[in-house]
This record gives C-alpha cells, sequence and structure tokens, in this order.
C-alpha cells in the first residue's frame, strides 16, 4: 500500500515558496555534521583515550560477536520460492472449483489451496454445491498416510510399465480367449469415462460395463425406468412441497444420493406464515425422522402397508389392506397431501420396485410440482441385478477379466465371499483403489489411483449439468487415474486431460470456453431435452406384490450414518470422530433397538462412573450369518425393528484406531437393507460406546430450546412464544436484558459480528463441524478420550429428545411438579426420553457473550474481548486454570489435556507429515494445557477484512463468512456484521423469532437463535 | 501477663505437679531425646507417600492435565477440593493464636505452635493445588502481576483466582511472621540446653540471637500483638476469598452469597478438627498431656460442635434459598446435589458434619479422648466431602443438559492427595521432633495462675 499522505513539519510550511522548507527538503541533516572540526582538532584527537589498538580491537570483538549472533540453526524442510509461481502468493488463498465423484457422494465444490496445498472443501454455491459432512472431511483423505503408493501385483510393488504390458498381455489374452471383460466400477456419472470404457470395447471387444453402488438405489432406479423408460432418478425440489410425506425416507441423509437439505430447509424457514409440513413414517429414527413434524413409527414391514393405504386414501383404492392402527395417521396424512395437492410429494425408501412405483404413482396422480421427472439425476446408477449375474458368471468361469474401480466390493458385497471366489476363477484382476483395502489385497493388480484432489474428470450429476474435476496439487505418490490407464492400455498416447478437454470440446461445450467451464467447475447445457416417457403401470400387481412382503417378529433395517457413508472414508478420523447426529456416538456402528425390545431381551446401557456409556452386546443372526453386536437403546425406534448402519468394520487399509465397529454390508441379502427373519441373542460382556451426549432430554429447559407451532406463531404476538425472561429490580419485573452490571461499551463502531442460527433450517446434518473441524485444526482425540468426555469439537449440534409426546408436554409436566417430592419426582422422569420423542437440534459453540463469564475469571486474562464482538483466546498467556471452562454456562471451551499433534498416543492425522499438510497455515495449533474454542473464525473476518483494504473499497454486504456458516448450504447459519444495515444478519438478529441462548444470565452473547416452529397444523 | 489471677473454679490448664524446669524439660524431650520406633515407621510411611505424590505430579506435568480424571463440563475436581480442603485445615492455627490471643484465651497456650504448625504445612499443600492445577506450570508466573515488556500485559484483577493468589501468599507469610515469632524465646530455650555444639548453633541461628533480655520480652509482646491483630483479619479473609472462586462465578450451585461466611466457619470447623487429630496423638507420643490436656480438647470439640452447627445451617440455608429464589436452574441444582448420581456424596458430607458434631453435646463424649479422636477424623472426611459435593455436583449438571457427565477419579488424582498427606506428615514429623511443640515461654506465664500445683497452694484446695 502505497502511502500519498505528507507530514506536517513546521509552520514555515504555511508560507507559499519558503526558502526555509524548500532547503529543508534538499538537506537530509539540518545542521551541518562536524567531520571536520573533529578531525582538524588535533589536541581532543591526541588526548582520546581510545587509540588505534583499541578501535581495532573494538572492530575485531564486533565482527566476531556479530558471526557469533548470526550462527543460528537452518530453517529446516521449508523451502523458499526461489521463482515464485506467478499465480502463488505465500499466505493468500486460493480456490479452485472442482467435483467430488467417489460414487457414493457427488458434490460441486471449491477446493480452498494454501501455498500449493489443498486443505479445505467448501461447496461451490454458484454450482447449487451442498457439501455433507463427507465431502467436507474428503480433504483429509488426501493426506491419509495409508494410501496406495503405487502399482502392486499380487502385493509386490511394480513399475506402471510392467503393469501396463502385463495387464495389456493378459488383456489380449481374454480377448483371444472371447470371454468377456468386465469393468465393475461404482456410479460413475462421467461421461468422458463411459466414453472411454467403450473405447475399451472397442480394443478388446466383448467388455461390460457394470455399475455397482454398495448402498443399492436399484429399486428406485428399476421403478423410474418402468414408470418413465429412463434407469435415472427424479430431482425433487422440496422447497416448493408443501406437504412432505416419508414413508421410510432419509431424504437428509444419502437416500437416492442425498442433496436435499438445501431446499427442505429453504421450505421448512416459516416465511409469510407458511412452512411445509412433514409427516414421516419410519422405524429408525433418521435425520429426517428426527426433523419431521410429525413422526410416526412403523416397523419396516408395515411400511409396505402404510404406502398401499396411502395410495388408496390419496388417489384410488387398489388393493383392500386390513385394519391397522396406522390408518389414523395414514387417512390425516392423506387429507393433508390431498388439500396440498401439486405441492405435496411422497417419497419412499423402501428398497423394492413395488413400492417405489407406487411413490411415483402418487406424485404422478398429484402432479406433484416437486419432483422433477424430466430433469434426472445420475448419481446412483448401480444395478443389483447385473452384479449378481457378474459374480454368477465370475464363479462359472464365464469372465475373463475383472477390472474394479472407484468400488470395494470386497468389503461392501453382502456376498463377498463369492466374489473373491470369483476373482480367482478369472484370469486378470484388476482394481484401480486409493487405499490398500480388501478389493485391493484380493486382486492381482491393485493399482494405486489419486484423490480426485489429484485428478482430471468429470460428472453429470443432473441432467445437462456438466461438472468438471481439475487437479488442485500434484499427485503425492506414484499413482495413475483410471482414465490414463484405459487411455494406455487402448494404446492411446494422449493424456486423459487432453482425451477429457477434447470430448468436452466436441460434446459438451457446444462452442463454450473450456476455460470459463473449469473456472466455474459446472457448465450448464442451454436447453435440456427431456428423454423420459411416460409408461403405463400395473400398479395393482405392484401393490399387491408389495403386500405379500412378509415381516417378522423382529426386522432389521440398514442405514447409512452421516459419518462414515459407505465405508469408503473409514480411515478419516475427522468422519470417525463425528457424533453421529442422531445418537451422538462416535467411532462406532451398533445396533439401535427399541426400549421396549431391550427390555424383553434383558439388554441394557448404562452409565460407568466417569458418566461413559456401555451397553450389553448381543448376536444377531441372519440366515447363517451372525455378528456380536453392541446394543444402543434408541428412542423413537419402531417396535419390532432394529437399525444397524453401514460403513464400519472394514480392517484392511487403516489405522488400529480406525477399524471401529461391525460391518453391516454381511446382512444386506438381496441388496435390501429390509431384513426379516433376524434373531438376536443376548450375550455376555459389554460394550463402550464413545458418546459425546449422555443427557439425552432437555429436562423441561424450555428456554434452551425455544418452540412453538405455526398456529400460534401465526397469530399470537411474539412476546408469548418468544418470551423475554423477567427478572426483579427494584421491586419491579423487568426484561432480564435491561438488567446490566456493567457500564454499556459502544460498540456502534467498525465491524460487529453476529451469527444467526436458525433451528427451523438447521436439519442437524454435521457438515458444519466438519468445516469447523477442517478450518481451525481441531485436533482428533479419539474413542478413549471422546469416552471421558473430552470432545474438542468447536462447534456442536445438541440433540434433545423429549420426554412427553413434545418439549411443551416437557414444560407443562415440569410446571406441574409441586411440592419437593412432586420436583424430584419429575425431575427423574423427566431424564427419559418418550418412546417416541420430539427431537430438536441445536449448533452450539462460543456463544461470543459481550458479558462473558469466562473473561472475568481468567487471571490472567489470556480471554478477553475484541473490538468486533468476539471473545478471543491468546493461547500463549493462557495457563490453563480451566476456570473459564467451569464458567462458561454453554460448555463450549475445550481443554488441550494431552499434546495432541506429534504425540503417538493421538495417531491421527496431526501425528504424521502427511497427515499435516491439512493444517489452515492461519490458525495456530495448540499446545497441551491450553484452553481452545470457536474463534468465530477471526482469520476469515480479518482476511475479509483486509483484502477490503487491499482493494480499497468497503466490505461487501454479507462478504464476511465463517467456516460453519460457509458450510451450512440449509441457510441455517449466517453470519455477519450488525453494524452494516445491508447484512442478512442484522435482519436475522432484529427477527421476531430472535432469541439468546440462557437469556437470563445476562450474558448479552453475539450468537442469536431462532425460535423453532414446528407445523402441527393436521389436515 | 503472669500476673492474672485464675477464679478457683477454672480447671488448671497445666495438670501434674509442674514446675518451670519441667515445662522447660517436658518441651525439649522430644527433640533431645531418640525418635523410637513408632516415629520412624510413621515417617517412612508418610515419606513414600510423599515420594509418590511425587511421581503423580511429575507424571501430570510431563504428559498433561488429561491424566486426571476431568473433563469438559468437570474442569475441576479433586485438585481444587484438596486446596480447599488443605486452606480450611490451615485456618485453626492462626484462629487459635491470634483470634484467641485477642481475646486472652489463656488455653490456646497449649496447642498454638502445633495448631500454627499445621497451618503453615497444610498451606504449603493447598498452594501446591493451584499450581499444579495449572495446564502449563510452567507459565504459573503469569499469575504475578510482574513487570514485563509487553507493555499493557498484566494479570486480570477481576479474577478470583488471582485474589487467591495474593490472600493465600498473604496469609501464609503472615502465619509464619508470627509462628516464628513466637518460637523466638523457645529456641533460645533449646539453644541454652544443647550440649552438642552444632546443634547449639542451629538453634541460635534459629533463635534470632534471642538474649531474654527485658526488651526483649517487650517487644516480643508487643509483636504478638500487632501480628494477632494482622492476622485476625486474614482469618476472615482467606476463606472469604477462596468462597469467592465460586461465590462469584455463574455456576447454579455455586452463585451462592451463603459461601464467605459458609466457608469460614467450615474452615474453622476442619482446621480444629485436624489439630485434634494431630494432638490426640502428640500429646500421648511426646508426654504432652500435663499441658495439652483433657480441657483443652473438650474445648476444641465445642468450637467444632459449634462450626459445625453454623455449616449445618449453610446447607439448609442454601436448600431454602435454592427453592425459595425460584430459579429452575438453581432448584435443579440442589435437588441433583442432594438426590442425584452423587447424592452419597452428599450423605457423606450431611452426615460426617452436620449431625457427628451434635454428639459432643454431650460431656462424656466430648471428654472422651477416643471419641474425640473418632468426631476429628470423620469431620475432615467430611469437609473434604463437602469441597467435593459443591464443585463436581455443580459442574456436571450444569445449564445445558447436553453437556451434563459425570467425573471419575484416577489413581493420579488420588496419588496426588495421599502425597499431599504424606507430605504434610513428613513436615509435621519432622516438626515434632525438632521443634518445641509447645510454646513453652508462654505456658510458663500461666504455671502461676492456672497450674494445677499452684492453683492448689492458692486456692488452698488440699486434698
Amino acid at each position: 500500500m502505497a502511502s500519498n499522505k505528507k507530514y506536517w513539519k513546521s509552520v514555515e510550511e504555511l508560507k507559499e515558496k519558503s526558502s526555509i522548507v524548500d532547503t529543508l527538503k534538499q538537506n537530509e541533516f539540518f545542521e551541518e555534521i562536524p567531520t571536520d572540526i573533529f578531525l582538524g582538532d588535533k589536541e581532543t584527537l591526541e588526548t582520546s583515550s581510545t587509540t588505534r589498538r583499541d578501535f581495532l580491537k573494538y572492530v575485531g570483538f564486533t565482527t566476531a560477536a556479530v558471526t557469533l549472533a548470526s550462527c543460528e540453526g537452518p530453517v529446516v524442510k521449508s523451502i523458499p520460492y526461489i521463482i515464485q509461481p506467478n499465480d502463488i502468493i505465500p499466505g493468500v488463498a486460493e480456490y479452485y472449483a472442482t467435483t467430488m465423484a467417489n460414487g457414493f457422494d457427488f458434490a460441486n465444490v471449491l477446493v480452498k489451496v494454501r501455498e500449493g496445498r489443498p486443505i479445505k472443501i467448501e461447496p461451490n454455491k454458484d454450482a447449487n454445491g451442498i457439501t455433507n459432512a463427507r465431502v467436507q472431511a474428503s480433504v483429509l483423505s488426501l493426506y491419509d498416510s495409508l494410501r496406495l503408493k503405487g502399482p502392486k501385483a499380487n502385493g509386490a510393488e511394480i513399475t506402471w510399465n510392467e503393469a501396463d504390458q502385463q495387464i495389456i498381455a493378459k488383456l489380449n489374452e481374454v480377448k483371444a480367449s472371447s470371454l468377456p471383460i468386465a469393468v465393475l466400477t461404482g456410479t460413475s456419472a462421467s461421461p468422458s469415462t463411459i466414453k472411454l470404457i467403450a473405447k475399451l470395447n472397442e480394443t478388446f471387444e466383448n467388455v461390460a460395463h457394470v455399475e455397482y453402488d454398495a448402498i443399492s438405489e436399484s429399486a428406485a432406479l428399476d421403478a423410474f425406468e418402468e414408470m418413465y423408460g429412463k434407469r435415472a432418478l427424479p430431482d425433487y425440489d422440496l422447497e416448493k412441497a408443501e406437504v412432505i410425506v416419508s414413508i421410510g425416507a432419509d431424504f437428509l441423509g444419502s437416500w437416492q444420493g442425498g442433496g436435499f437439505e438445501a431446499s427442505y430447509s429453504k421450505g421448512r424457514v416459516p416465511t409469510n406464515g407458511k412452512m411445509s409440513r412433514h409427516i414421516q413414517f419410519e422405524s429408525n429414527m433418521s435425520l429426517s425422522g428426527a426433523n419431521a413434524d410429525k413422526r410416526i413409527r412403523v416397523k419396516p414391514s408395515e411400511q409396505n402397508l402404510a404406502l398401499i393405504k396411502l395410495y388408496n386414501a390419496v388417489v384410488s383404492g387398489i388393493l383392500t389392506t386390513e385394519e391397522t392402527p396406522l390408518n389414523n395417521a395414514i387417512q390425516k396424512a392423506a387429507a393433508q397431501i390431498k388439500a396440498a395437492g401439486s405441492k405435496a410429494v411422497v417419497l419412499t425408501g423402501i428398497q423394492d420396485k413395488n413400492a417405489q412405483l407406487l411413490a411415483l404413482a402418487i406424485n404422478k396422480a398429484l402432479n406433484s410440482e416437486v419432483l422433477d421427472v424430466n430433469v434426472t439425476k445420475n448419481i446412483r446408477k448401480g444395478n443389483d441385478a447385473h452384479v449378481a449375474q457378474l459374480i454368477a458368471d465370475m464363479n462359472e468361469g464365464k469372465i475373463g477379466a475383472v477390472i474394479i474401480h472407484n468400488s470395494n466390493p470386497v468389503y461392501t458385497l453382502p456376498n463377498s465371499a463369492a466374489f473373491v471366489e470369483g476373482l480367482k476363477k478369472v484370469k486378470l484382476s484388476v482394481a484401480f483403489s486409493m487405499q490398500d483395502n480388501e478389493t485391493a489385497k484380493a486382486v492381482q493388480y491393485s493399482l494405486a489411483t489419486p484423490h480426485y484432489l489429484e485428478s482430471w474428470g468429470d460428472a453429470e450429476i443432473r441432467k445437462g449439468q456438466y461438472s468438471l474435476i481439475q487437479p488442485t496439487i500434484k499427485t503425492l505418490f506414484n499413482t495413475r487415474q483410471f482414465q490414463d490407464c484405459l487411455l494406455a492400455w487402448t494404446g492411446s498416447t494422449t493424456t486423459y486431460y487432453d482425451f477429457l478437454k477434447e470430448t468436452w470440446n466436441s460434446e459438451i461445450l457446444g462452442g463454450a470456453s473450456w476455460n470459463q467451464a473449469l473456472h466455474d467447475g459446472v457448465f450448464t447445457a442451454d436447453a435440456v431435452q427431456s428423454d423420459t416417457i411416460s409408461l403405463e403401470v400395473d400398479l395393482e400387481t405392484a401393490a399387491s406384490q408389495l403386500a405379500e412382503v412378509k415381516g417378522s417378529d423382529l426386522e432389521l433395517q440398514l442405514y447409512v450414518k452421516t459419518g462414515l457413508g459407505d465405508g469408503q472414508m473409514a480411515n478419516n478420523p475427522w468422519l470417525q470422530e463425528l457424533p453421529d447426529p442422531i445418537t451422538r456416538t462416535s467411532w462406532d456402528n451398533y445396533l439401535t433397538m427399541s426400549k421396549a425390545d431391550a427390555e424383553a431381551l434383558g439388554a441394557t446401557n448404562n452409565h460407568v462412573a466417569n458418566g461413559a456409556l456401555n451397553g450389553s452386546l448381543v448376536e444377531l443372526s441372519l440366515n447363517g450369518v451372525s455378528e456380536i453386536l453392541p446394543v444402543l437403546i434408541q428412542p423413537g425406534q419402531a417396535k419390532g425393528s432394529l437399525g444397524l448402519a453401514f460403513g464400519y468394520g472394514r480392517k484392511q487399509g487403516l489405522k488400529a484406531e480406525m477399524q471401529t465397529g461391525k460391518n453391516a454390508y454381511a446382512f444386506y441379502k438381496d441388496f435390501n437393507s429390509f431384513q426379516p427373519n433376524v434373531s438376536l441373542k443376548l450375550v455376555s460382556g459389554e460394550h463402550e460406546f464413545a458418546c459425546v451426549q449422555l443427557q439425552n432430554t432437555l429436562m423441561g429447559r424450555g428456554d434452551i430450546i425455544k418452540e412453538t407451532t405455526l398456529e400460534i406463531f401465526n397469530s399470537v404476538d411474539s412476546k408469548e412464544w418468544n418470551k423475554v425472561p423477567m427478572v426483579s429490580l427494584d421491586h419491579n419485573e423487568v426484561e432480564a436484558t435491561s438488567v446490566d452490571l456493567w457500564d454499556s461499551f459502544d460498540r456502534s463502531m467498525g465491524h460487529h459480528f453476529n451469527l444467526s442460527i436458525d433451528l427451523n433450517a438447521c436439519s442437524g446434518c454435521g457438515a458444519c463441524i466438519i468445516a469447523c473441524h477442517a478450518e481451525n485444526n481441531v485436533p482428533v482425540v479419539g474413542k478413549d478420550e471422546i469416552r471421558r468426555s473430552r470432545d474438542m469439537h468447536w462447534l456442536r449440534i445438541d440433540r434433545y429428545y423429549s420426554h412427553e409426546e413434545d418439549f411443551a408436554g416437557d414444560n407443562e409436566l415440569k410446571e406441574n411438579g409441586k411440592g419437593v417430592m412432586g420436583f424430584k419426582n419429575t425431575m427423574d422422569a423427566l431424564e427419559d426420553p418418550s418412546e417416541n420423542p420430539s427431537v430438536a437440534f441445536q449448533p452450539v459453540m462460543c456463544q461470543h457473550c459481550n458479558h462473558a463469564p469466562c473473561e472475568t475469571v481468567c487471571p490472567v486474562a489470556a480471554t478477553s474481548h475484541g473490538r468486533q464482538g468476539q471473545n478471543q483466546m491468546a493461547y500463549n498467556r493462557c495457563v490453563g486454570t480451566r476456570y473459564c471452562a467451569n464458567n462458561c454456562p454453554y460448555k463450549v471451551r475445550r481443554f488441550n489435556w494431552f499434546e495432541y499433534p506429534n504425540n503417538s498416543k493421538f495417531d491421527y492425522n496431526m501425528n504424521d507429515d502427511l497427515g499435516k499438510m491439512v493444517l489452515n497455515p492461519d490458525v495456530v495449533v495448540r499446545s497441551r494445557g491450553v484452553m481452545e474454542k470457536c474463534s468465530m473464525c477471526i482469520q476469515m473476518t480479518q482476511a475479509t477484512i483486509l483484502k477490503a483494504k487491499k482493494e480499497g473499497r468497503p466490505v461487501n454486504t454479507n462478504e464476511f463468512e465463517t467456516a460453519c456458516s460457509i458450510a451450512c448450504t440449509a441457510g441455517a447459519m449466517v453470519f455477519g456484521d450488525v453494524n452494516k444495515q445491508e447484512d442478512t444478519v442484522k435482519t436475522l438478529a432484529e427477527d421476531k423469532r430472535a432469541y439468546h441462548l440462557l437469556e437470563h444470565i445476562g450474558t448479552k452473547p453475539n450468537v442469536v437463535y431462532h425460535v423453532k416452529v414446528r407445523n402441527t397444523q393436521e389436515a | 501477663m503472669s500476673s492474672h489471677y485464675e477464679a478457683p473454679i477454672r480447671r488448671p490448664l497445666i495438670v501434674g505437679d509442674k514446675n518451670y524446669h519441667d515445662i522447660s524439660v517436658d518441651v525439649a524431650a522430644p527433640v533431645e531425646g531418640k525418635a523410637n520406633k513408632l516415629w520412624w515407621i510413621a515417617f517412612s510411611i508418610a515419606l513414600l507417600a510423599f515420594l509418590w505424590g511425587i511421581g503423580a505430579i511429575t507424571y501430570t506435568i510431563g504428559t498433561g492435565i488429561g491424566v486426571w480424571g476431568l473433563n469438559k463440563t468437570v474442569g475441576w475436581a479433586w485438585d481444587i477440593t484438596n486446596f480447599v480442603w488443605w486452606v480450611g485445615i490451615g485456618h485453626a492455627g492462626t484462629l487459635i493464636s491470634a483470634v484467641l490471643l485477642l481475646f486472652r484465651q489463656k488455653w490456646r497456650m497449649g496447642i498454638n505452635r502445633s495448631a500454627e504448625a499445621m497451618t503453615i504445612f497444610s498451606v504449603i499443600q493447598a498452594g501446591l493445588f493451584p499450581i499444579i492445577h495449572m495446564g502449563r506450570v510452567w507459565n504459573a508466573h503469569f499469575v504475578l502481576p510482574l513487570p514485563n515488556q509487553f507493555g499493557s500485559l498484566w494479570t486480570n484483577f477481576n479474577s478470583p483466582l488471582l485474589w487467591d493468589v495474593f490472600a493465600i501468599s498473604t496469609y501464609f507469610s503472615v502465619s509464619l511472621v508470627f509462628w516464628w515469632t513466637g518460637l523466638l524465646p523457645d529456641f533460645a530455650m533449646l539453644r541454652d540446653r544443647a550440649v552438642r555444639p552444632f546443634q547449639k548453633k542451629i538453634y541460635g541461628l534459629l533463635s534470632f540471637g534471642w538474649t531474654g533480655r527485658a526488651k526483649d520480652w517487650q517487644r516480643f509482646e508487643e509483636v504478638s500483638l500487632v501480628l494477632a491483630g494482622l492476622a485476625t483479619p486474614l482469618v476472615l479473609s482467606v476463606h472469604t476469598i477462596v468462597s469467592f472462586d465460586f461465590a462469584t462465578s455463574i455456576v447454579p450451585g455455586w452463585h451462592t452469597t451463603i459461601f464467605p461466611p459458609y466457608f469460614v466457619a467450615g474452615a474453622v470447623f476442619s482446621g480444629f478438627a485436624m489439630v485434634n487429630t494431630l494432638l490426640i496423638i502428640m500429646r500421648k507420643v511426646s508426654n504432652l498431656e500435663a499441658y495439652i490436656t483433657e480441657q483443652h480438647i473438650e474445648l476444641m470439640n465445642i468450637v467444632i460442635m459449634i462450626t459445625g452447627s453454623i455449616v449445618g445451617c449453610a446447607y439448609i440455608t442454601e436448600l431454602f434459598i435454592a427453592w425459595y429464589s425460584g430459579v429452575e436452574y438453581e432448584q435443579y441444582a440442589f435437588l441433583n446435589r442432594a438426590t442425584g448420581p452423587y447424592w452419597w456424596a452428599y450423605l457423606l458430607m450431611m452426615s460426617c458434619n452436620v449431625f457427628s458434631p451434635q454428639f459432643m453435646w454431650f460431656k462424656k463424649l466430648r471428654t472422651s479422648i477416643t471419641f474425640s479422636f473418632i468426631i476429628s477424623i470423620v469431620v475432615n472426611i467430611g469437609m473434604w466431602f463437602e469441597r467435593f459435593v459443591i464443585i463436581v455436583t455443580s459442574l456436571h449438571r450444569d445449564y445445558l443438559p447436553s453437556s451434563w457427565t459425570m467425573f471419575s477419579p484416577t489413581f493420579v488424582d488420588i496419588g496426588i492427595f495421599i502425597g499431599t498427606i504424606g507430605f504434610f506428615f513428613v513436615l509435621f514429623l519432622l516438626y515434632a521432633r525438632t521443634f518445641p511443640v509447645i510454646a513453652q515461654a508462654e505456658v510458663k506465664s500461666i504455671l502461676k495462675a492456672s497450674g494445677e500445683k499452684y492453683k492448689k497452694l492458692r486456692d488452698g484446695n488440699h486434698e
């Protein structure tokens, strides 16, 4: 920043053309330096005690001293830019648009790159990118120290040349034997890859591409194909929905590939007196069920009947079904659907083509605007039948070669043993893998592939919307992309990059700029030709087939957990430590069970002396497959149903700490997440859970999560449903917020940051937790430490269950507990959640209180208030008395109990050089013994201010962001400057739904919550 | 002072046929004699415990506070419990020597030396905890207002923890000076009796050249009075400030205005109990029954009974105020304290601190040496649990139920506590063998007025 400031020097400057000013300008020194006089005065010189010899001594000593002072150790492992790359400025982050498409998660993302290192994933909001927790955490998998570091043949390292030669030779052999070559991949939404596989087919003939999803959506795909003539998934825009009825569809999880949280949340925020009504029929407590206005517990087998009944009630009587207690709920839901007409939608997660057909039929009958059958999604394409056929063929020796990419079938297949047997019978088996996982170990050639952040590629996530994948770092290891290998094997000399560019220029871009597309990360084709047709479907048969599905006393419903998803990122400590949004248990999967079933079985959950949760062990058996699993009693679990999450129990290519849980894929018979006829047996022993929230209910403390109903919200003054706590001042009742011990501080100048959290929009997905982890170098502490209640999360999402049917009931119960014993009995009762509770989520981080209790108690003033509203931590000053944490009513302060980085006892990413590359250089890594907590991403707000200053402009409207507010695509978290009239947060902070957490204490937080409104209106 | 008159109905404070020389001999005996087997056994056990404690502290400092049982919700537990417990114990000494001096209670003379020694030694133990509970002990000097090169970097005078630093250090230094002043004539007596030159030299140094001139005595009396005047407010201030650690916070169960008087009463309560524990053994082992009489023990038992009842009132007041406040968080904190997962600790606290001292209403019980000893131990246990209950049960379930958890100590927590007990007894046992454990100069001053023999002579109460 060049400065043109003029400094005032003397009165003379007032005069025009002052000679003195002119003279001064020329002269650096006001007075002549009397060198001549000094040297000329022989007498002084001679009497001077400094002799020539002394002078030389001084010079000598000084030189020696200066030389010694410069003898410092060399700087280790830091390489300066001798030639600085054009576009890298040390200290300034670069953002690249790319796409994550790993077969399970598909997202348009922005990658934050610092000094050549990708360090954080953010949603590419221009491309409607949504980053869930797994996408956010994917950057850490890049720096996984257990990655496959080069090609291997039968476990021995070879070179790429050798691999190419041997594989091509074998492929030619297979070609000669005229046996088919199977390319088994995860869902590949990549047009250029599909083109390459076709090219492989040209070269070697008889190449079959089998797509396989570890967690199948085959039923939905088949149903859509039957009804609309194309094997794809429809897109749902839940923002348009007034009524959402879901039967077993966890659409806020990874149902049909997920990605619905943003549109769902938009429809959930009451605007103009309206919000969507969400009714969920399900067996496991899912994230969607937890967010529903009405949740009805239904066993998986009964969900089939529920769907038929719903069809009967909404469309027409198709199949008479017996009366069940569900009838009433279904009639009510149907009435609401009918009332909403085309603004209603029915979703189902039942893995049965017939069920999917019925749901599509209902939506079709409603002419629902919510789902779009023309713009289809390509993020699930797996075909169970094809996979089953492939395994059968392999075992019969009908397959010559198997090339596996983007998939770990040996781990994920329910009949993995058969697959491994089959692999032995093929001439050539090749697996492309990032990790030395189960499949990589079972094949002849395991070829190391780069992470998506090191790769080129493309994906057509939604029809007509093409996304590009570009590398953001040079490959860390000796890896080569699947596509590059295909090119090499087909004898092509071009690189995949050239091939990709050519494909795009010739087939996709239609003359548009490649560079622009690469910059945007996405290219949207102008007009999308609809390629679906409406077909007649025999729904009656479908319904009768569906009705015939038999249930049993105990039914297993397999599900996907937010943290690990399908399990491919199991070696990612951030995801392992991410508490499940519902159970708030990390580092595990477990069998969820209703309290009634657990009691009948004799299974218990109990707390040990330090509060940690333990659970009984049971043996779950299904058709000869059995596994010993811990039981977690889950409020809201349908009686007679059990839940078990995929993604755990992996053993290969994982650090010992990450080998958690048990493999649920073993129970995934016929790729159906619903498995009746399971049997349970209590076995001896207990399992130790790492649960971060040990008290599940809100204890009737309605002021923590304020709630109201849409009806009250629309009709009554906000003072009634958003009550400000009152206190007595001079015998008058006044609002607690108006009483103040201190003189208030003028905060109207400069920036004043607030973070607004809308409890209506927050679905509890946990993306913000991982974003915070990545941005702020939050350490991972491991299962044992979590058990000791020592998680380090700066941001957590509290989940509460109600004891009564809803939280209002809890508050009422608490009010009615009269007398000492009444109070005690009520409180004891409130500790237990209801069998089917109402659920509330609340993200809690440092509230940055303007009157912070932590600040007054720190003896060394290590935590103090910033000028912009933040409560700041000076780690260097902290001596670790933990008084601040004790005095924090929100319990958001986290203490470094141990040295987490560079400690072999905490062998996570901060213990190896590779893993440390993910650290954000703008945020210090804390040492043992200091307190840490949310800083409101001060490094980000300061960077924003600096950027604006450099560009010589005021900070733009809504330019301030924090890691969590960026990650929250649901729009629940909005950050900004309340001193800036135009910032959204200013309006939000003054909204009638706005309240502060624990307002009565008078902490005056800078985090604002918005009263949760539930749409309880029944038809 | 020696000229005071004591009514015949008062029981003598020095029993038996003692003259001035006997007192000198009796007090000097443990110092001049050889340690018996029992002493060595006790000392070895204490030393072992102390070394274990050092090991546990070293492990903590070397590895991290994580080796304790603390967690994100319960940030203090045994560390601060032990701190407050030891500070509380350290209360009796100053109360006995300063307050009772001002009130001219002659019975303090038999016990004040050891009570003060106990004070000094327990404050040393107490002082350890605020230091080692820090995550970064090596930066402990940050809590001192030291001038530095960082401009306005200064301690936070709003913080009760900082007040603690001043309160404890002031209390420790004043107590030490007070104690030492009293020791001067007694050290001089030992010096004068010493036969070996080394001992003579050492006690000569320790007695600061006491000559026993009238001027010395006059200054001695004056200084004692001035220090007593200085120390008296400290008796109230130290524990008041310790209670501020909790009272000024916003944690339900801590944020209580009753804390200062309640803590002071509790401290006196536990301090007297500890004095009883120590002296009941010492009078036996060191043959000091003539100076630490049944009457002394009875009087201390009465103090225990009264302060115990005050503490009991405070407990009940807390419960009442919690209910009366109408604040649900406050109400729940106390409900949880009494009936929550730590109900057993609350029950232990109540029965040890409120019920057990009530036995002292019975003369027979409060004059029973064995019973007094048992009660003194019970009270010490009860007072430890009081602090544990206040700290842990308030923290483990505070405002947001999502953060509720439990606390369970590790072997390191226990090791450090045992270690301080060991350290305390190492100091006390060494003291018992090297220091004049009774303020003999002062005791001599009441021999004529309150010695059994002289009392009989004067009052003609011959049998």
